[in-house]
């Protein structure tokens, strides 16, 4: 019991000054930085381009998601969704779509759908190894697009 | 705030089979459309937060247009005592959260020392409330504002005569809060912030009030939280609490935790925790176990 409390109590001082750390690391640390290399961390091009496959096919099949899209042509979507990512993580393309309003418009999305297509991404971005922590990155830029996404 | 009518009424259309106009599909009420880690989990008052802090998320995996719930156990061995927590937490359309938790304080020999009786126990119930304002804690990542909330917890010592005699001014009382919670996700980190208005000696488990204070003071609560990986969260909670008993000092609390998420439908918190003095038994450090089940 006395190794017991000892040991919680060393965990308890670590977990601190590990928390104080990150807190100190993160503050420091600025956005424009982290932008610039996402991209790298994500694997690139070739990376982007397999795991925006594969959620485009996750997508396609999943029940919560499938029902949107009867009407899309799916290369023409995975091919725009893979010039946006790679866009928005900082490398060398350029998003030629329709924005984010106008595209989802009148769809009717809802909260449920959203957080559907962000698991097929998560588990997309897993299968390809893609860090934790990286993914989180990308994730973080594609959040603020559900006020322009999600109507219900 | 007219969406909440608006959007219980669909769920319970959907909820009853009769089918909306759209041609969307069914959005199941009770689906778990939140995502992973996202509402925290309970806390040991039963609200939606981490350990020992209040967050500003509403528990449970329901979105703005489903229901989550959970019941959750929790167990706490410090050097003289033992807390046991149970209780049910309801989050409505990621609007409004509802719990009820039932504690159990064990004295076990301390209860001998203090002329109590071997293992006297005090019990309290709690039933909370917490309502979102405004804020987006997840979604809203392009900005600093946090998700901020509003709640209270009624809270109900169950031994008025005891806790009257160590001087509490009462039994039951209010806590009113107001808490601001944000998850950086770039960072994986989830920070958060409450302030209390209570009068509660301990939690409440030893009333409310006191000679060296009768009235609602502020405390605070916060946390900082580090996602380890989708299935693992490491996080570290302060609290500090009134000193309004004179027969006994009470310290400020303290908790640094491990959640485990291996799914939306069980989690299991294990944290090193300090509650500094209680009823002059000196400081009382131990751990904590929490599991929750729920959707
Ligand atoms: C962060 C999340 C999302 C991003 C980044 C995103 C991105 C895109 C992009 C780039 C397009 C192509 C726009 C164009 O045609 O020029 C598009 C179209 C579309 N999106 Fe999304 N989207 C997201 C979420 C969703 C969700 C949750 C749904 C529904 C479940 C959805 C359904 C659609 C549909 C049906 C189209 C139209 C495809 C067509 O033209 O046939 N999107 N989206």
């Amino acid at each position: 019991m006395t190794f017991l409390k000892t040991l919680m109590l060393t965990s308890l001082k670590i977990l601190t000054l590990m928390t104080t750390a990150t807190l100190m690391a993160t503050a420091t640390l600025t956005t424009p930085a982290f932008a610039d290399s996402l991209y790298e961390d994500l694997g690139g091009l070739e990376k982007i381009e397999r795991f925006t496959a594969r959620l485009v096919d996750l997508t396609f099949t999943d029940p919560r998601t499938a029902h949107q899209f009867k009407q899309t042509k799916k290369d023409r979507l995975t091919k725009l969704l893979v010039d946006q990512f790679c866009e928005l993580s900082g490398g060398p393309c350029a998003y030629k779509g329709v924005n984010m309003k106008k595209s989802h418009i009148k769809l009717g999305i809802t909260e449920r759908e959203f957080n559907a297509l962000v698991e097929q991404l998560q588990q997309a971005m897993d299968e390809e190894d893609i860090p934790f922590h990286t993914q989180n990155r990308l994730l973080a830029l594609l959040a603020p697009m559900k006020k322009d996404i999600v109507e219900r | 705030m007219t969406q909440i009518p608006h959007s219980a009424l669909i769920s319970a259309l959907l909820f009853f089979g009769i089918s909306t106009p759209s041609a969307q599909a069914n959005e199941d009420l009770f689906g778990s459309g939140k995502i992973l880690a996202t509402p925290g989990v309970v806390q040991v008052e039963g609200a939606g937060g981490a350990g020992l802090s209040t967050w500003a998320m509403i528990s449970g995996y329901g979105t703005n247009r489903q229901v989550g719930a959970s019941a959750h156990h929790t167990y706490v061995t410090l050097d003289d005592f033992t807390l046991n927590a149970t209780g049910v937490t309801v989050g409505l359309f990621d609007r409004v959260e509802l719990s009820f938790t039932k504690q159990w304080f064990d004295t076990g020999d301390a209860g001998a020392r203090l002329g109590l009786g071997q293992g006297f126990n005090f019990n309290q119930d709690i039933v909370g409330a917490k309502v979102r304002l405004f804020g987006d804690a997840v979604y809203a990542q392009d900005s600093w504002m946090p998700q901020v909330s509003v709640g209270m917890q009624y809270k109900h010592a169950s031994e008025g005569a005891i806790v009257r005699a160590v001087g509490a001014d009462d039994d039951d009382d209010f806590d009113y809060y107001l808490a601001a919670s944000k998850i950086l996700l770039d960072k994986s980190l989830v920070l958060s912030g409450t302030a209390r208005l209570t009068r509660a000696n301990q939690f409440g488990l030893l009333g409310f009030g006191g000679p060296n204070g009768g009235n609602h003071s502020v405390q605070f609560e916060g946390s900082a939280v580090y996602l380890l990986s989708r299935a693992f969260a490491l996080g570290f909670d302060y609290r500090t609490k009134p000193d309004n008993l004179a027969f006994a000092e009470e310290d400020d609390a303290m908790a640094a935790y491990v959640a485990w998420l291996p799914g939306k439908h069980v989690t299991l918190t294990a944290a090193a925790v300090d509650l500094g003095d209680i009823a002059l038994q000196g400081r009382q450090q131990g751990l904590y176990l929490s599991l929750q089940v729920g959707f």
